[in-house]
């Protein structure tokens, strides 16, 4: 992600220099404009590669640094796990399965369970934040209580739905909508509010009808916003599966995690959240693509300052 | 061919002929419209405010800053209803935004997630025309106002104005027998806004819609408009009106303010403003005083 944010702000900075540092130099050398590109491309791939070296250099440090103490028994890899102890655990989930079935079985029922967290609750945090954000009626009417259930410890809500939906993924991907749904929903409600009132009363002017302005105008403006709640709605799909696995499962990362915790051993522990932190990633990705091609249209400089 | 009133989509894609839309007048009479702040003060935009346009013609409102000017144009729209007395366009009272009217605002008001061609096509899509059929007409209006060739850029990838322009054929492409213009040129410098305004009089010439154009500057209202009615400070009423006699076609804006007779009108109709001006500023600044002393 911070790839692209990297050749993204270099492009948009390197744009207008060219033109301005290239004129007063021109008197100087012929082609100067052609060497300032050069020279800017090779400052480029430069950074680019202390950026990679340095990520490199982060990660040899805390887990060399990390297998190094717990193998000198400075801290105790009873308690800490170890870095190559973690890699045997996924070595050994990978060839002979975890005790509730083989390891894909346990990541796909996670992935499941979140994936379908994410669609009901973006799909919910977007109609509801969009209706309330062109009613002024229905969001003083409601807005108490949504305030009060989203003070509500979501543990708290597993459990309630760990009861009444038992252990299946039900209870799971309802944790993970509702999640999903307060971070999605708050985001669209001021998206919507944040609408220039001059595109709504031109679409108005040109003949739109409510739901052509709510369409043409109103979502795609507050699409900024959605978007740029999906990045943290993902995260917290990913923790309801996992909380309501840690509540009582059969299957399912949260409770491959939680049985390790049981039985003292910190390695699966580990393993089971680097498997998680994993998806995340590629699920962060996926997110930025989609994100590059709905808000494609956007300036450089616009984007620039909204990630700043 | 004639095309009836508003009813606009013929499909056709030529350019030359002029078009001849319904005439259609625009009247207030007695106009009122209260707004009440987020506070809950209520505030007199628009007081007993009475006009009269006539088919086909290009009245100027002129006014000093918050006069309530821009008022008049959501009455006009229906976008805003008015609190008393009555608006009707073509004879009939204004209920709503109605077909047939077409907004230019000060500000852009073109989506920015949508390329020039799309949002020109926005007009003819929302009135049931086809895709293939708005984008035809679209692109035929981008060619009329010298933008052919930027279909598919964003908004945002284009000079103020270039903006101007693709607004102006979207508030176009719907043939409105009545266009609203909000100080449509007033964010941009003065070469670019006296070039845009050669081009509006140009489209206006072909097609007559009957207009009202809102602005603070004088020149420029006397240089394009047959009429220019002269806003009191708020709350706005009309303090005058002046016919402008110049003839038609006017010709280069620019060039046009040097002649002697624009320089009487000018002079004249100035005297009216400089009063309302001087009065709207006094206003604000004994407001801020009283202010700094509370």
């Amino acid at each position: 992600m911070s790839w692209s944010s990297i050749t993204r702000a270099g492009r948009a900075a390197d744009l207008p220099e060219p033109a301005a540092a290239g004129s007063p130099a021109a008197g100087d050398h012929i082609g100067s404009e052609a060497e300032i590109a050069a020279a800017e491309e090779r400052r480029r791939r430069r950074r680019r590669l202390i950026v990679w070296g340095a990520r490199v250099v982060t990660f040899v440090v805390v887990f060399g640094g990390w297998q190094l103490l717990t193998d000198a028994k400075i801290v105790d890899p009873f308690f800490w796990g170890k870095p190559s102890g973690i890699v045997s655990t996924i070595r050994d989930w990978v060839d002979h399965g975890t005790e509730f079935g083989s390891l894909w079985q346990q990541v796909w029922t996670t992935m499941k369970e979140a994936l379908l967290g994410f669609v009901y609750g973006v799909i919910a945090g977007v109609v509801v934040g969009v209706l309330l954000g062109q009613s002024r009626l229905l969001s003083d009417v409601l807005s108490p209580y949504i305030k009060v259930v989203n003070a509500i410890p979501r543990i708290v809500v597993g459990t309630l739905f760990t009861v009444a939906f038992g252990i299946g993924t039900t209870s799971k991907v309802t944790l993970a909508a509702v999640l999903v749904f307060f971070g999605v929903f708050f985001n669209a409600y001021q998206g919507v509010r944040e609408v220039d009132r001059n595109l709504i009363d031109n679409a108005r002017v040109l003949g739109a009808s409510r739901l052509e302005v709510t369409r043409h105008v109103v979502l795609p403006s507050a699409m900024t916003w959605i978007i740029a709640s999906l990045h943290i709605a993902f995260g917290f799909a990913i923790i309801g599966a996992v909380v309501g696995e840690v509540l009582g499962a059969q299957h399912g990362l949260g409770l491959v995690i939680y049985t390790s915790m049981n039985t003292f051993r910190p390695d699966g522990v580990f393993a089971g959240m680097f498997i998680i932190a994993a998806i995340a990633l590629v699920a962060e990705g996926l997110i930025t693509a989609l994100e590059k091609r709905i808000l494609g249209w956007r300036p450089p400089a616009q984007s620039e300052s909204a990630a700043a | 061919m004639a095309v009836l009133g508003f009813a606009v989509p013929t499909g056709r894609a030529s350019a030359g002929a002029p078009e001849k839309a319904a005439r259609v007048g625009v009247e207030l009479r007695g106009a009122t419209k209260r707004f009440v702040s987020p506070s809950g003060e209520a505030f007199t935009a628009l007081r007993d405010f009475t006009l009269t346009v006539e088919p086909g013609q290009f009245c100027a409102i002129v006014g000093p800053t918050g006069c309530g000017k821009s008022t008049t144009l959501g009455l006009v729209s229906g976008l805003e209803p008015a609190s008393g007395g009555t608006v009707t366009v073509g004879g009939r009272p204004v209920d709503g935004v109605m077909p047939g009217t077409g907004f230019m605002f000060q500000a852009d008001a073109l989506m920015p997630w949508k390329t020039v061609v799309r949002n020109v096509m926005m007009g003819p899509l929302f009135h049931g025309a086809t895709k293939r059929e708005a984008r035809d007409r679209a692109r035929d209006w981008l060619r009329r106002v010298g933008l052919a060739g930027f279909e598919d850029h964003f908004p945002h990838q284009l000079s103020g104005g270039m903006r101007k322009r693709v607004s102006l054929a979207a508030a176009l492409i719907n043939e409105p027998a009545v266009l609203l213009m909000d100080e449509p040129f007033g964010a941009l410098d003065v070469q670019t806004k006296a070039i845009m305004s050669n081009e509006l009089l140009g489209l206006w010439e072909q097609s007559r819609p009957t207009v009202l154009f809102v602005t603070h500057d004088l020149e420029e209202a006397i240089a394009l408009a047959d009429k220019v009615v002269v806003v009191t400070a708020s709350p706005g009423t009309v303090k005058a009106s002046y016919d402008i006699d110049l003839p038609r076609p006017r010709g280069a804006v620019q060039e046009i303010r040097f002649g002697e007779r624009f320089q009487e009108q000018h002079h004249l109709i100035w005297e009216a403003l400089r009063e309302e001006v001087e009065r709207a500023y006094a206003r604000t600044a004994t407001r801020t005083e009283s202010g700094e002393a509370a």
